[in-house]
């Protein structure tokens, strides 16, 4: 029995187990892993400086790092993608690399470089959720650690600035949902009935746009016309993470009850048998002598009489 | 480049044909060009032969500045300049060549895909070992990255190279990585490539289309360029389908018009 395993992560909010992509993807990947773990939020905590989120930790090993952690639940044989062939865990990486070079840095862009978004929503987020000295100095720091990973990566020139990437990011967003919305169809997860480890970064990216209450964000917009990728959010949300329904996921609930409509109809057979046998029994000339009981009411009570 | 001047260009793209004069430029092939320069060059040249597009590859030691977005290679083509394999793409798809005109939505999304978890491993990986890796930065990258250039320069050049490329790994999470890490997703990043090849001539069996030619450009590089180490071409080497798929890739594109 491994040791408990306990998630940092950004707490929860607009609907969400977690605002923070990654943070959410490890959330949703653990839940369809079925791994227990607990969650700890980092929030009004002086870890909303220091640690890097999310971060789990198990006895005295700390992974960090979404995909790091994902490889370190599969080896605690909680794996979501073990139906998945060859081929599908090869398109699961090439997906979750689409997702990262292409709608990561538009979504960076959305909630911490735009200035509308930045001061109405994602500041005082950040800011009311983190301890009294901190709450001037964490939303700003992950601002600009966002908007030097964009220039990093995506600037064109070493000097250019924002504003000149800004159109080729948000096009490249687009075309990545467009894409992921392509593949999506109308199935309910990526492969097959059961999520995996690209639902759960799907679901991760995707979420956080649907639900936030942006003022201005024209990928949010364009991500309300793809209907199939909000409906794949609302369902995980509601069959994952709703509040009513804690324990099992639904597709184990129903595999439950259908093996226990199973097991009262092979009792009730079994107990048709042993009365009839019974009968037999009683009706056969030995028997004839004694006077006929009154038949108990329960099948265990009457498979343990001799017969 | 902005969406406008993006549109822009390929209203004016549609109008002229492709011409015999359009050139390729690179840094200088024998003692400059790195191997992740080496490898998107030859994706793109990888790329126009298959569309069947005539290109003349034209060296210069200062290609990195004459490029519009600074990086490697480019193309001139009439009186426009497009550089990298993205933008390439669309430029010839103006002009009415496309590889990819074949495939449904569906396949568009795996090749894209496919393309991303190549510029996100491979390219990354080969920066990664040329950059971060101290012992091949010292021998080899410094050194051939600022040979077109005297002293103090070259040094100067070099270094603020190589630490504009460490900031990018660390903003990209790689910063804390070691080499064998990075080893170990180069193989991941094969793996994948092999499953998905399988047996099939290309990745979407009978056609060649962008993904074959970015494939191509650095596996193809990979293998042929010596490195401090050959830990890097030995962990493509154990996919056979990949190398015959090189060869294949070699000989149908680039051996008839050599010979």
């Amino acid at each position: 029995m491994a040791a408990a395993m306990e998630l940092r992560c950004w707490g929860g909010d607009w609907g969400l187990p977690s605002v923070h992509n990654e943070s959410l993807v490890v959330l949703a990947y653990a839940k369809f892993s079925g791994a227990k773990v607990n969650i700890s939020p980092i929030d009004w905590t002086w870890k909303t400086l220091t640690a890097t989120v999310p971060e789990l930790v198990c006895g005295d090993t700390s992974v960090k790092e979404p995909s790091q952690i994902l490889n370190f639940l599969r080896k605690q044989r909680f794996n979501a993608d073990y139906e998945l062939s060859a081929r599908q865990g090869a398109d699961t990486m090439a997906y979750i690399a689409l997702l990262e070079e292409k709608l990561q840095p538009a979504l960076l862009h959305t909630f911490w470089l735009d200035a509308e978004n930045y001061a109405n929503l994602t500041r005082p987020w950040f800011a009311s959720h983190s301890p009294f000295p901190l709450n001037f100095l964490v939303p700003s720091r992950h601002a600009n650690s966002a908007r030097s990973r964009i220039l990093l990566t995506r600037g064109e020139a070493p000097l250019c600035r924002i504003t000149e990437v800004e159109g080729k990011l948000y096009s490249d967003a687009k075309e990545c949902l467009n894409l992921l919305s392509y593949r999506l169809g109308e199935a309910n997860y990526f492969f097959g009935n059961l999520p995996t480890s690209l639902d759960a970064f799907v679901f991760g990216f995707v979420a956080p746009l649907h639900k936030a209450h942006l003022r201005n964000s024209p990928l949010q917009s364009h991500l309300r016309k793809l209907e199939n990728l909000t409906r794949f959010c609302d369902n995980i949300l509601a069959d994952y993470f709703s509040s009513a329904q804690p324990g099992l996921p639904p597709s184990v609930q129903e595999t439950m009850d259908a093996n226990l409509q199973k097991l009262t109809q092979l009792v009730n057979k079994e107990s048709n048998l042993i009365e009839k046998m019974d009968d037999n029994l009683r009706s056969s000339p030995q028997h004839k002598l004694h006077r006929p009981q009154p038949k108990p009411g329960l099948v265990i009570e009457k498979s343990s009489t001799p017969a | 480049m902005s969406l406008a001047a993006d549109a822009f260009v390929s209203q004016m793209a549609a109008a002229e044909p492709w011409p015999e004069s359009a050139t390729l430029y690179q840094p200088l092939k024998e003692d400059q060009i790195l191997l992740s320069e080496c490898a998107s060059s030859l994706a793109v040249q990888a790329y126009l032969r298959m569309c069947g597009l005539p290109v003349q590859v034209v060296c210069k030691a200062n290609a990195e500045y004459m490029s519009p977005s600074g990086k490697i290679p480019f193309i001139h083509v009439g009186n426009q300049v497009v550089s990298e394999l993205g933008p390439i793409v669309q430029f010839t798809k103006a002009k009415g060549h496309s590889l990819s005109e074949g495939l449904d939505d569906i396949q568009r999304a795996e090749m894209k895909a496919y393309m991303e978890l190549v510029n996100n491993m491979l390219l990354t990986a080969e920066l990664y070992i040329q950059w971060c890796d101290d012992g091949t930065a010292a021998e080899i990258t410094r050194p051939r990255y600022s040979s077109p250039y005297s002293w103090p320069l070259s040094t100067i050049l070099a270094y603020q190279k190589q630490w504009e490329v460490r900031r990018k790994m660390n903003a990209i999470g790689w910063g804390g990585k070691n080499l064998e890490q990075v080893y170990e997703d180069v193989s991941q990043c094969c793996q994948a490539l092999s499953q998905r090849l399988g047996t099939q001539p290309f990745f979407f069996n009978k056609q060649p289309t962008e993904l074959d030619a970015l494939v191509f450009g650095h596996l193809f590089t990979i293998l042929t360029t010596r490195l401090t180490s050959t830990e890097l071409a030995e962990r493509v080497r154990g996919y056979g389908n990949l190398l015959s798929f090189c060869r294949r890739i070699e000989q149908t594109y680039f051996e008839d018009r050599t010979s």
